[in-house]
């Protein structure tokens, strides 16, 4: 019924019942005495989207405006409180590079192991292997633990399994900090790519000028509300006059 | 390239399980098992690099799965054979004692282990979808593969002391069964509760004491006074404990009348703990 429907949200809303107290000590004492144990933050309240296949958005607003919270629902990390959120398709988060590595495992090993975190089978793996050594540009450094890696070495290899394969839908977070900036052209032409292969993206950034460049469609959300969606320049316009 | 286009929301379906009608719930359970079908190398994975991981940069690697039930069987063997004199039923007590020991680690060291498996694995879980009882099986596996070479200390034991196996040890892998669906149930909630209190795995090593007294396995059964037997049969674990150490030196069957029970409650405590952990599923990334 959706088919051509990548990203729906209907009236999503978000809200984090914060616990004030982490033990039983200080739990049961404020419950039997009858206190407020809980805080209520609305991260997001009624967000209307929907992209279509292969449309990419961009989604604009301050810190804490919700934008993480919203990739994160997409992501099917977090469920939203009201609402309904429908996602078609194989979904490549590229939030927070590196999250299934484990130091004590080589390179090789961590390759594999986050490909399954992505739901990439290890026969694909098997073909693709040698393309996301090629990309990371680690070939001699793959069967050493990758508590010996540097920083960016770590990145450069989380970012070439992550888009190893073309994904249905990529989740960009604040991007690419990624090495030096050879490798970050590398990056950006590898999701020109796959935006030309049909990929749905939906970017968050505080950089109006990179989703214009990348992105059909743009949200700007203002403290969890949702204050503008539809055509990009016309959001980064409302966002410039915002602030 | 191939797409395998799965609608995760689909199937990520986390609502109030407990309240929806049957087969509401038949229905999710199989899309459940669709899921963990699709996510199948991710836990061999998880259970892997749980497996490689923690001997790593240790001298004697491996060998310690086997060398600490090892010497902690021969300290137990002296104090309650030499120097409390319990009775074993004709049998060397320290394969008395091993046949319960060993099996009882397994499941002291699945639930503990699991307790943590998600707090553990928190970058994971706020970052990437994929089924959270994952990261509680692939521990649960990883345990049992030590618990296999651990077996290796038993057979030892066996050959030393020419025990006779009869016919009725072939009945082992349906307790070891039963035993597994029984910690499956127990780690899903400790787990997933866990992650809201951190009280449970100081309150989980405290109850565990008490359980290892409170099962038969520095003890035969037969030792209990007749009036406080009834513990045990509320007890799954003094059910399949005791069917280990029957099957393996008895040579008889197990007792089928208590062992169907101890089916029974460890597949009720199955379900019951798969529901409240999809339950609470969806909420994990955001208490973790």
């Amino acid at each position: 019924m959706y088919n051509h429907i990548a990203i729906k949200a209907e009236n999503i809303s978000k809200i984090y019942r914060l616990q004030k107290h982490r033990t039983f000590k200080e739990f049961i004492p404020a419950l039997l005495g009858r206190q407020e144990t809980l805080i209520k933050f609305n991260a997001l309240s009624h967000i209307n989207i929907e992209i279509k296949k292969g449309e990419s958005l961009g989604i604009l607003g301050r810190n804490g405006s919700g934008k993480s919270t919203l990739l994160k629902i997409i992501a099917g990390v977090t469920k939203p409180s009201d609402g309904r959120i429908t996602v078609n398709g194989r979904i490549a988060p590229l939030i927070e590079l590196g999250a299934g590595f484990h130091p004590e495992l080589t390179g090789r090993e961590n390759v594999y192991l986050n490909g399954s975190i992505l739901g990439i089978r290890k026969k694909q793996m098997d073909r693709l292997y040698d393309e996301i050594v090629a990309f990371s540009e680690l070939k001699e450094f793959m069967d050493q633990p990758i508590k010996y890696y540097s920083s960016g070495m770590y990145t450069r290899l989380a970012f070439s399994v992550a888009v190893a394969e073309t994904p249905d839908i990529l989740l960009v977070d604040e991007i690419l900090a990624v090495g030096d900036i050879k490798f970050q052209q590398k990056c950006l032409k590898r999701m020109e790519e796959f935006r030309r292969s049909g990929s749905t993206m939906v970017m968050v950034s505080h950089g109006p000028e990179q989703l214009e460049k990348y992105c059909d469609k743009g949200l700007l959300l203002n403290e969890g509300k949702q204050l503008f969606f539809g055509d990009i320049k016309e959001t980064t316009k409302k966002y410039a006059e915002l602030y | 390239m191939v797409q395998k286009s799965i609608s995760f929301k689909a199937l990520y379906v986390t609502m109030t399980v407990i309240m929806t009608p049957l087969t509401h719930k038949a229905n999710k359970l199989y899309k459940n098992i669709q899921l963990l079908w699709f996510y199948r190398e991710l836990l061999w994975n998880l259970a892997h690099r749980e497996i490689t991981q923690r001997y790593k940069q240790s001298v004697l690697g491996y060998a310690w799965v086997v060398l600490n039930p090892l010497f902690q069987l021969i300290t137990m063997n002296f104090v309650f054979s030499v120097v409390l004199k319990v009775d074993s039923l004709g049998v060397p007590f320290i394969i008395f004692l091993s046949v319960a020991l060993l099996p009882w680690n397994l499941f002291v060291l699945s639930l503990t282990s699991s307790t943590s498996a998600l707090v553990g694995n928190s970058s994971l879980i706020t970052k990437i979808y994929f089924p959270r009882e994952i990261l509680v099986y692939a521990t649960i596996i990883a345990k049992l593969v030590d618990f296999f070479y651990s077996c290796i200390v038993l057979v030892f034991f066996f050959i030393i002391f020419k025990t006779n196996i009869t016919i009725h040890i072939l009945w082992v892998p349906l307790i070891l069964l039963i035993q597994v669906i029984f910690t499956m149930g127990l780690s899903l909630i400790l787990a997933a509760l866990n992650l809201f209190y951190r009280d449970i795995q100081y309150l989980l090593s405290l109850v565990l004491t008490m359980w290892m007294y409170l099962t038969p396995i520095m003890y035969p059964v037969e030792m209990l006074p007749e009036r406080y037997r009834f513990l045990f049969a509320l007890n799954p674990m003094a059910v399949i404990i005791n069917a280990f150490r029957q099957v393996m030196l008895s040579g008889a069957g197990p007792n089928l009348n208590s062992l169907s029970i101890a089916l029974a409650i460890s597949v009720g405590v199955f379900i019951v703990g798969f529901l409240f952990f999809k339950k609470l599923e969806g909420e994990f990334a955001d208490y973790v």
